[in-house]
């Protein structure tokens, strides 16, 4: 019976691909047993709702063990000080561990309330810059705002939420609805200055950052093109920034402007400004000399150096959940309108690694991100007006892709871009414009099977 | 009509009804390859008679610790503090019993971190029961997690010393217990709701378009990787925290639930948990992931269940309270942390391939 089946499969096969010879490159997928791999040896083939919480499964004992520890120390739940346990939270905060912004190590969704303990946030500045280059910081509200405080204490701000709706149309006469957030501040414990610029932000994936981190300076610059000088309408620029552990101007990989320069940085900032725990790398309380803080304790930095080391190790060593259905038909064709729209001029694919000191399972690995790690204008439409180092108000790094496809089986939503507007990857496709504009209208002059086809292929990687 | 068009004409027909068959028979052929063996049975067992039978059972006794803790405030007898206190413990064994399927809306609705958080932000909770605040469900469900949920109710039962007698109560402590524990009441129900509502269609229909699982071994795998992730936090988190936690002593204040002493209980729970998914029970027995590793290997089913057996046993019998076992009879925790250790071994390395492969 099993021969039968698999004639009938060739037979469909040939016959199928005869059909579709005429616009029809790829017949497979190249590397398609590589691509399966997706973050090379640290690839775990689990298809769950725990698909983005597995350690690498090529650490060394060593990183394994440290992995664990970061693994407990990113659950566990800050309080008010003083405390046996935990104590440090605040005084303001936008919530009150790593992991209720980062559930299940995936995708926060979009608030249902904004007010809410969420994954969202918005960073603030006014014009001009500090003076290491990055946004110029709103005098008694820093570069973030928060809307919860500790007991007794005023949070920064309270949030309002408005939409405005976006038509879509497709050439086939298909209409789609977007809904663009409008942000606004509905309470301030002082004034905010007028000229205050907004940026929300919301709590991303975590899978596969250490290979990111782990791509050569030298790879990721040669993507760039700040002039376009190939004419292709798509730049890919370099963010700079600060990096405080080294004192120095670092290339920009992590945030959504490509605003930190490591992962340690991120979760470092993560901690002081997220949850108000202050670390080695910011030992200075987010609220000092603000009249809503707390000056009074003096047990900073509230986080040790080592707590601090596991959970960067943590957020470096998760592994990538494998990619799928490769080898299906409708797959492939979306590989086929994937290249033909040119998402890879920005969604480049492939690397390798460099050596990576310290962790060799991130080290010298073949890996499908789907990011150039660069920023683009994205347009008006996405834009946030709100200059960060060298990202200007249109800008925005280029997503990883890989691992998309789980998001609603491991995160329960489809909550997709900076913050989490798009409610599909379709949506998240639309939202798409200025440089990324042509590839978004080639979307939208596919017939549903092919649009079908390409978020197939984009669920699959 | 030349007959040689007509031949060629015949010849493209049967090549194009050659490809609309093959296309359309791949369809089924696909569908008859991947899911050879249909999994609806155990699936189905186990979401209705395991997972949503838990969290009604939850519910249910959440429920019930509201009624009891108003009729303690409205009548504030010894017995009533005990009836209080072991409505509590009522409320805490099924959703112990639930962590071993730590997904769905569970997790995608925050309602973990807001009935289980810990620890409690006690200096918080204490500004709040010293302030003129009305303490409504409303209240509660808008605070942060860490002063509301399960811990926080058994702060405010036994007190931070595990010792409160039933003269320590304020008017105030008796205002928020009542709240907070609608705001459970709440919660959970909302669990119960959101599995019958919604997610049992879409746990049970893995592996068709319906639902959010690829495939039937999808949904198969998740459970394996939530009975594996619950061993691996009661031995390697729940248990080694507060026994080593203290660079390799004891360090009490990393106990769950010390409170109310319901360690022991909350980890034999745990264990029960991984029995009820793997053998497809809850007050009733049925089909689960037992039949399947039987069908393949027997003698692992029997291992694994005389395994899960042990843990069980040896963590209802470290003696006294696990926060006095942590100094006095490290062994015996230490016992108990092997055995817990033994089933997560198990699961990982021979029912997790078993479920992979099929």
């Amino acid at each position: 019976m099993k021969n039968i089946l698999r004639c009938f499969f060739v037979l469909f096969i040939v016959s199928c691909a005869k059909d579709d010879a005429l616009n029809n490159q790829y017949s497979e997928i190249p590397n398609t047993s590589e691509r399966y791999y997706a973050g090379g040896e640290t690839t775990i083939f689990n298809t769950t709702a725990f698909s983005f919480d597995n350690p690498a499964p090529n650490l060394s004992a060593e990183n394994l063990e440290m992995h664990l520890l970061g693994d407990t120390q990113f659950e566990q739940a800050f309080v008010t000080a003083p405390s046996t346990v935990n104590p440090g939270l605040g005084a303001q905060f936008n919530n009150t561990s790593c992991i209720a912004c980062h559930p299940k190590d995936g995708r926060a969704p979009f608030p249902s309330n904004i007010n809410d303990l969420t994954g969202l946030f918005l960073r603030a500045s006014i014009p001009g810059t500090n003076e290491v280059g990055g946004p110029n910081p709103v005098p008694g509200f820093g570069d973030q705002l928060q809307n919860h405080a500790i007991y007794g204490k005023q949070p920064e701000v309270q949030l309002g939420l408005t939409y405005t709706t976006i038509d879509i149309s497709f050439e086939d006469g298909t209409i789609v609805t977007l809904k663009k957030p409008n942000y606004s501040i509905t309470e301030s414990y002082i004034d905010l200055p007028s000229n205050t610029m907004f940026s929300p932000r919301i709590g991303p994936p975590l899978y596969g950052l250490g290979l990111l981190e782990a791509i050569s300076e030298y790879d990721i610059l040669a993507n760039e093109d700040s002039n376009d000088t190939n004419n292709d309408g798509i730049s890919g620029k370099a963010n700079y920034v600060w990096d405080k552990k080294h004192g120095k101007q670092a290339l920009g990989r992590f945030g959504w402007k490509a605003n930190t320069p490591s992962i340690l940085q991120q979760i470092a900032g993560a901690y002081h400004g997220d949850m108000g725990i202050t670390n080695p790398l910011f030992p200075i309380e987010a609220d000092y000399g603000q009249s809503n803080g707390e000056q009074t304790l003096t047990d900073d930095p509230e986080l040790s150096q080592e707590i601090l080391d596991q959970v960067e190790l943590y957020c470096q060593t998760l592994a990538v959940p494998a990619a799928r259905n490769l080898e299906d038909e409708n797959v492939i064709r979306g590989y086929q309108i994937f290249v033909d729209a040119k998402c890879d001029a920005c969604h480049t694919q492939k690397y390798t690694t460099s050596n990576f000191p310290g962790i060799e399972a991130i080290s010298n690995q073949t890996i499908y991100p789907f990011t150039d790690m660069l920023l683009h204008d994205m347009g008006e439409n996405l834009a946030d007006n709100r200059p960060d180092f060298l990202a200007d108000g249109n800008e925005w790094q280029t997503r990883p892709l890989w691992g998309i496809g789980l998001t609603k089986l491991v995160n329960g939503h489809s909550n997709f871009l900076h913050d989490g507007r798009a409610n599909s990857i379709e949506e998240a496709i639309l939202w798409h414009g200025g440089e990324a504009e042509k590839s978004q209208e080639y979307y939208r002059k596919l017939n549903k099977t092919d649009r079908d086809a390409l978020i197939a292929f984009l669920n699959s990687i | 009509m030349k007959k040689s068009t007509l031949l060629t004409n015949l010849f493209t027909l049967l090549i194009l009804s050659v490809t609309f068959i093959s296309c359309a028979d791949d369809n089924d052929t696909e569908n008859t390859t991947t899911e050879e063996v249909s999994y609806n049975t155990h699936l189905t067992n186990i979401t209705d008679n395991v997972i949503v039978k838990t969290y009604a059972d939850l519910a249910n006794k959440a429920s019930v610790l509201h009624s009891e803790v108003q009729d303690f405030s409205n009548n504030r007898t010894a017995s009533n503090f005990d009836e209080s206190k072991q409505a509590w413990r009522d409320a805490r064994a099924p959703w112990e019993k639930s962590e071993g399927f730590l997904f769905g809306p569970v997790d995608t609705d925050g309602v973990d971190p807001a009935i289980d958080s810990w620890p409690v932000n006690e200096v918080d909770l204490e500004a709040v029961l010293a302030s003129d605040d009305e303490l409504t469900e409303s209240y509660i469900e808008n605070s942060i997690d860490e002063i509301k949920g399960f811990h926080t109710i058994e702060y405010l039962l036994w007190g931070v010393d595990g010792n409160k007698q039933l003269e320590d109560f304020t008017d105030r402590e008796f205002e928020y217990l009542i709240a907070v524990s609608e705001n459970l009441k709440n919660r959970t129900a909302g669990l119960e709701e959101a599995w019958t509502a919604s997610y049992a269609y879409n746990f049970k229909n893995a592996g068709t378009s319906s639902s959010d699982y690829i495939s039937q071994k999808s949904a198969l795998e998740t459970l394996v990787t939530g009975l594996i992730t619950i061993a691996d936090e009661v031995a390697n988190g729940k248990i080694e925290d507060p026994l080593n936690g203290n660079a390799g002593s004891a360090d009490q204040t990393k106990e769950e639930s010390r409170f109310s002493h319901n360690s022991k209980t909350d980890f034999a729970n745990n264990m029960k948990s991984i029995a009820n998914i793997y053998n497809g029970t809850y007050l009733t027995d049925g089909v689960g992931l037992a039949d399947i590793v039987n069908e393949y290997d027997a003698a692992l089913n029997t291992e694994f269940n005389t395994a899960v057996t042990n843990a069980i046993e040896a963590i209802e019998n470290i003696p006294g309270t696990f926060t006095s076992a942590i100094e006095n009879n490290r062994d015996a925790v230490t016992n108990a942390q092997e055995k817990v250790l033994t089933v997560f071994e198990i699961l990982q390395s021979k029912i997790e391939p078993i479920i992979k492969n099929l």
